[in-house]
């Protein structure tokens, strides 16, 4: 192996790429996945045929043989062992085939794929179904214990549901959603162009599938209900579903530890020119970390289910006291990885956090080294505590103080952690976008779950509670305040290089509030509850119990919605959100200094790393020389952009600044510009529609744009920038001077002189052409409509569309005049429908949609040739008032007119006042 | 922190000329320690039972009151068959380092003979025994311990044998060989494992 994967140009060989069909490979899963499976029903019963088992029917036995055998047919017909085979068999292979290698297609997806990038969104796209099921399993959890009594599940059934909702959610979704967001941004981040072992790390995402799908089937074939420890003996009675889980996990277990392998063969060895390990950013030490502890730990809870299962299947007696064995053992077999697995599913968090909290709060993280040595003793002091779990088993007495003692003793690395967070956004400049958001909702729980943590990490305090919905509480807030908030802040964080589009803010926002509500109102009550004696895992409960858990059956509704939005907010920000820039955040790190998404070998050429990965605000510091593609101005580093500071409110989305920004972006390659939208006592959303519009305008023309809205005055929101970043230029843009407010108060001479720059002045005049605004990421709306115009339900609906996807409005009114057009009656007619166009476009502007508009004699159908001849937009909308005659016939003619285009109809109820218009 | 911010506004002179390890060892020396804890967590089991026992009598008794028996000397012979392939191993790669190429495919022959007598004589010794995995805690833990050394046996020759058809076709040379390292040193780990299990399921 070569230290670097070679760039593609270095090849000699071509890329033949995989021409082969996709339904090749899964027509091989079709035939391979039930032969396999065949095949091991057959050599359990020829095994036992000769050995003269009796009875030749033995359920656990066929199943374990066959679901392997089953799992690994379905890997074999995906393709994941073709290269291997060939290699075994002394075939001619390419030690650097990228034929696998990068997506064109959604197809590419579909099947193995050695890309790092397209294998993290494989990932996160799968676990994320998988955290849909389990979220199901949570609310038929919810469902059951509603109201006391049996509602719908029988005891066992209970059992089998919370089991299932736990594995489902630690084993399919917390470890490999880490798993599958440190794949796309690690090796990014580290400078190198793809993980060491593409194809190891292609088997290991495949190897979920066959793993979810046994533990998902496995309620089918009979619950496993001894949780998710399957503690013997109660799992070694329990039904065929246990045996199911315990192949499953073993699938998932072994595709962790070849990430794991994976991640830190990638870290030793593929590390960027100058990134010394003082300079990798935290998410890099904290999967390097993590890794560890898979490669330590996890063959332990591989030993443990290995044990039970051979207990169950061949009557071995491991566990089995009346034969010698110790129950206890599994316990301690199980917690000696099951603790660390704690950490395995937080402290990839803990490198997510670290990256947003810092880029957020534009401050160097506070206390750097502090954070990566503490993150390493954590996972060091995690293997000496796992019998804190155990404190009521009945083990050995002596055992628990020295255990009692470790645990507490990791509340002091993690409290550094919590220290240096808190230090790091402490007077800093906070962006409270969503992947803020999370992380500060994060700080804020999983401290409390921090806390009750060391609390049960007391004997006394364990014996009171154990089994409580304490425990559940306690539990809840470490991995849904904890693992969940941070994947939510990755997630959110990572959208706009992973996909190449910008997620909806707003939509974001209200996902986290729904979420952070939805989940304290569910989960803080048990802790209540618990303390007062609730018992955990049983069916049904204490009458007194009744009304705080119906409360939190629906509070957790919350959390469903907030789900679901968030799925709806990630698929259609995917399919049209608008172009996302490079570097969205400002962010320092490598993955930010590279296009979203990045080139399918992230590098063109080696970085060259020159410093710590956080230097916010430190003039002249950089974190690393990247050397840029040609069309966006050469050798061109992140720190070697110039930043133009632009200052506009209602001005912002117009064709004269638009035009101006691009005048100035085409003068030299290295501009860029930070938009500020001052919007103190104006209407913010409206700011932000404005700001979105133009910040797609922009990323289409490839010019690299942020922006923010500020609760500020424009002279105090200009010298918030200015306390952020180096600006070499100042772009204000305002009204003529008689409609002006800010010059009448002066703004602009005396911005001059806070900042103490020389700055442009554009004017701008209102409502004249949009052509700046025909770019992809901007639907074009043409409104065509006469009774329908200038009512608010028009403009709302708009504004709803506008929110979602920024969106440009031509408005044609149709006056409607049938005979000849020069009558009075025909003025009279032009100027009322005239006076509504205005109105319209006066409260669209408001709202901060671009809009123009056309007064047209004629009826729609004439509106809409106009339309299409003279617009070409994107989408025609009819508004028609309620009660309006004829209107069928008219959608007919103008959906004839505009062929291809979508037509859609708004009824509206008309002469609903207009607003006023505002300066 | 900050003063190292302050330093590196100028890019610092490039130190690193490659890693001394290449990733394939890395990856193997990482799995062998991943392997290293499957097998601590079957000898933890071990440890439980032996130590449970209720009369410190090991190997217990059998329900007929008779003691069970391990071939302590056939097992001896077997044990010098598995050690003396891990030197042939080595001296295989040795004379790769020597470039000499039909010397690393004798050295393979020889390892791989020697890893599969030591597979059949232990095979032909489950079948001797007289307990089985389902006689008490004792015959779990060895069936197992045993079972999971002797699947890592089989795993390793499979690998030997991948290893000698890539030394037909002239895969390796001096300088490059990071397959056959990695598979010499998991079949090191394989004897090692074997050393200990030895020590302590049989003699003592």
């Amino acid at each position: 192996m070569s230290t670097h994967a070679p760039a593609p140009a270095a090849h000699g060989h071509d890329h033949h790429s995989p021409n082969v069909p996709l339904s090749y490979w899964w027509k091989r899963v079709a035939w391979m996945t039930p032969a396999f499976f065949a095949f091991g029903l057959a050599l359990v019963w020829f095994a036992r045929a000769v050995f003269g088992m009796d009875p030749l029917w033995n359920a656990e036995a066929y199943y374990t043989v066959a679901t392997l055998l089953g799992g690994m047919g379905f890997l074999t017909g995906i393709g994941c062992f073709d290269w291997w085979l060939k290699y075994a068999i002394g075939g001619k292979v390419d030690f650097d085939d990228h034929s696998f290698h990068g997506a064109t297609s959604w197809k590419a997806y579909f099947r193995v794929n050695t890309d790092h990038k397209v294998i993290g969104t494989q990932y996160v796209v799968l676990t994320f179904i998988f955290f849909i099921f389990g979220g199901l399993f949570a609310e038929a959890i919810r469902a059951e214990l509603a109201q006391p009594g049996q509602q719908f599940a029988s005891g066992e059934q209970y059992n089998g549901i919370f089991s299932t909702h736990a594995v489902i959610m630690i084993f399919l979704f917390v470890i490999p959603m880490y798993a599958g967001l440190a794949n796309y941004v690690l090796p990014i981040m580290i400078g190198a162009k793809d993980m060491a072992f593409p194809k190891l790390n292609a088997l290991s995402f495949w190897m979920l599938v066959p793993a979810g799908a046994m533990i998902l089937a496995s309620p089918f074939v009979g619950y496993f209900s001894a949780g998710w420890t399957q503690y013997a003996p109660l799992a070694i009675q329990g039904g065929t579903g246990v045996t199911l889980f315990q192949i499953g996990v073993q699938f998932a277990g072994f595709s962790s530890i070849f990430t794991a392998i994976n991640f830190l063969a990638t870290i030793a060895t593929m590390r960027a020119p100058g990134m010394t390990v003082w300079r990798m950013p935290l998410l890099v030490w904290a999967n390097a970390t993590t890794s560890a502890l898979v490669v330590f730990g996890t063959p332990f809870v591989a030993g443990s289910q290995f044990m039970n299962l051979f207990d169950r299947v061949m009557g071995t007696n491991f566990f089995d006291a009346t034969q010698g064995g110790d129950v206890i053992a599994y316990q301690h077999i199980f917690w000696f990885y099951s603790h660390p697995a704690v950490y395995i599913m937080m402290i990839p968090g803990f490198g997510i956090i670290s990256e947003v909290l810092a880029t957020f709060s534009r401050k160097p993280v506070f206390g750097y080294r502090a954070l990566a040595m503490a993150t390493v003793a954590i996972a060091v002091l995690g293997f000496g505590v796992w019998a804190h779990h155990m404190f009521t088993s009945g083990m050995a007495d002596w055992l628990r103080v020295p255990m009692m003692i470790t645990t507490v003793i990791i509340a002091v690395p993690t409290g550094i952690k919590v220290f240096s967070w808190l230090g790091t956004i402490w007077r800093g400049k906070l962006h409270l976008k969503t992947p803020m958001l999370y992380a500060l909702g994060f700080l804020f729980t999983f401290t409390i779950g921090g806390l009750s943590g060391v609390f049960l990490g007391t004997v006394p305090i364990t014996i009171a509670t154990t089994d409580t919905y304490f425990i559940v509480a306690h539990i809840h807030y470490v991995f849904v305040g904890g693992s969940a908030f941070t994947i939510f802040a990755g997630i959110y964080y990572w959208f706009p290089k992973m996909t190449g589009r910008m997620y909806n803010e707003r939509l974001g926002q209200w996902q986290f509030w729904l979420f952070f509500i939805g989940f304290n109102a569910t989960m803080y009550p048990m802790h209540w509850l618990g303390l007062q004696g609730m018992p955990r895992r049983v069916a049904d409960y204490d009458e007194r119990f009744a009304e705080l858990n119906l409360f939190i059956s629906l509070a957790s509704i919350l959390m469903v919605i907030s789900t679901l939005l968030f799925a709806y907010n990630m698929v259609n920000s995917w399919v049209r959100g608008p172009k996302a820039p490079w570097n969205p955040w400002r962010g320092r790190s490598l993955e930010w200094l590279v296009s979203s998404p990045p080139s399918t070998f992230n590098f063109e050429t080696d970085p060259l790393v020159v410093g710590g990965p956080y230097q916010y605000g430190i003039e002249g510091a950089r974190h690393a020389v990247v050397y840029a593609p040609s069309q966006v101005g050469g050798e061109l580093t992140e720190e070697e952009k110039r930043t133009v500071l632009v200052v506009a409110h209602e001005t912002l989305a117009s064709q004269q600044l638009v035009d101006a920004i691009r005048r100035k972006a085409a003068e030299d390659y290295y501009w860029r510009f930070t938009i500020a939208v001052p919007a103190a006592g104006r209407d913010k959303r409206a700011a932000e529609r404005r700001l979105q519009t133009v910040l797609a305008v922009l990323a289409e023309d490839g010019i690299d744009a942020s922006g923010e809205v500020y609760d500020l005055g424009p002279i105090e929101a200009a010298a918030t920038v200015a306390g952020e970043e180096t600006l070499h230029g100042v772009i204000v843009a305002t009204y003529s001077k008689d409609s002006s407010r800010w010059l009448q108060e002066d703004v602009v001479d005396r911005m001059r002189k806070s900042l103490r720059m020389d700055l442009s002045q554009i004017v701008v005049t209102p409502g004249d052409v949009l052509e700046a605004f025909d770019a992809k990421g901007v639907q074009h709306v043409a409104v065509i409509g006469r009774d329908g115009l200038s009512s608010q339900a028009l403009v709302a609906e708009l504004e709803r569309r506008a929110d979602v996807n920024p969106l440009r409005v031509t408005v044609l009114a149709a006056a409607g005049i049938d005979g000849p057009a020069w009558t009075d009656e025909a003025s009279a007619l032009r100027e009322d429908i005239g006076e509504r166009a205005g109105e319209t476009l006066g409260l669209l502007l408001l709202a901060g949609i671009p809009a123009q508009g056309e007064v047209i004699d004629r009826d729609a159908t004439a509106a809409a040739v106009v339309a299409v001849e003279s617009y070409a937009p994107d989408l025609i909308v009819v508004a028609t008032a309620r009660g309006e005659t004829a209107v069928e016939s008219a959608i007919e003619a103008v959906r004839e007119k505009a062929g291809v285009i979508e037509v859609e109809h708004f009824i509206v109820d008309a002469e609903a006042p207009a607003a006023p218009m505002g300066s | 922190m900050a003063t190292e911010a302050l330093s590196t506004t100028t890019a610092r002179p490039v130190t690193d000329e490659g890693p001394r390890i290449s990733a394939g060892m890395v990856a193997m020396l990482l799995f062998i320690g991943s392997e290293v804890m499957l097998f601590a967590s079957l000898f933890a089991a071990y440890f439980f039972a032996r130590f449970n026992i209720a009369d410190n009598v090991w190997p217990p008794l059998s329900p007929d009151g008779e003691a069970y028996h391990l071939p302590i000397l056939l097992t001896g012979i077997n044990t010098a068959f598995l050690v003396t392939s891990s030197f042939t191993v080595w001296w295989a790669e040795h004379r790769l380092a020597h470039g000499d190429r039909r010397g690393l495919i004798r050295g393979l022959w020889v390892t791989i003979m020697l890893g599969a007598t030591f597979l059949i004589i232990q095979i032909n010794e489950y079948a001797h025994l007289d307990f089985t995995p389902q006689d008490q805690a004792f015959g779990s833990t060895f069936y197992v311990l045993t079972g999971a050394h002797g699947l890592h046996v089989f795993v390793g020759l499979s690998v030997l044998t991948v290893m000698l058809i890539r030394s037909y076709r002239g895969d390796f040379s001096p300088t490059s060989a990071t397959p056959l390292t990695a598979a010499s040193a998991y079949w090191h780990f394989v004897d090692v494992v074997w050393v200990l299990l030895f020590v302590l399921v049989y003699l003592l």
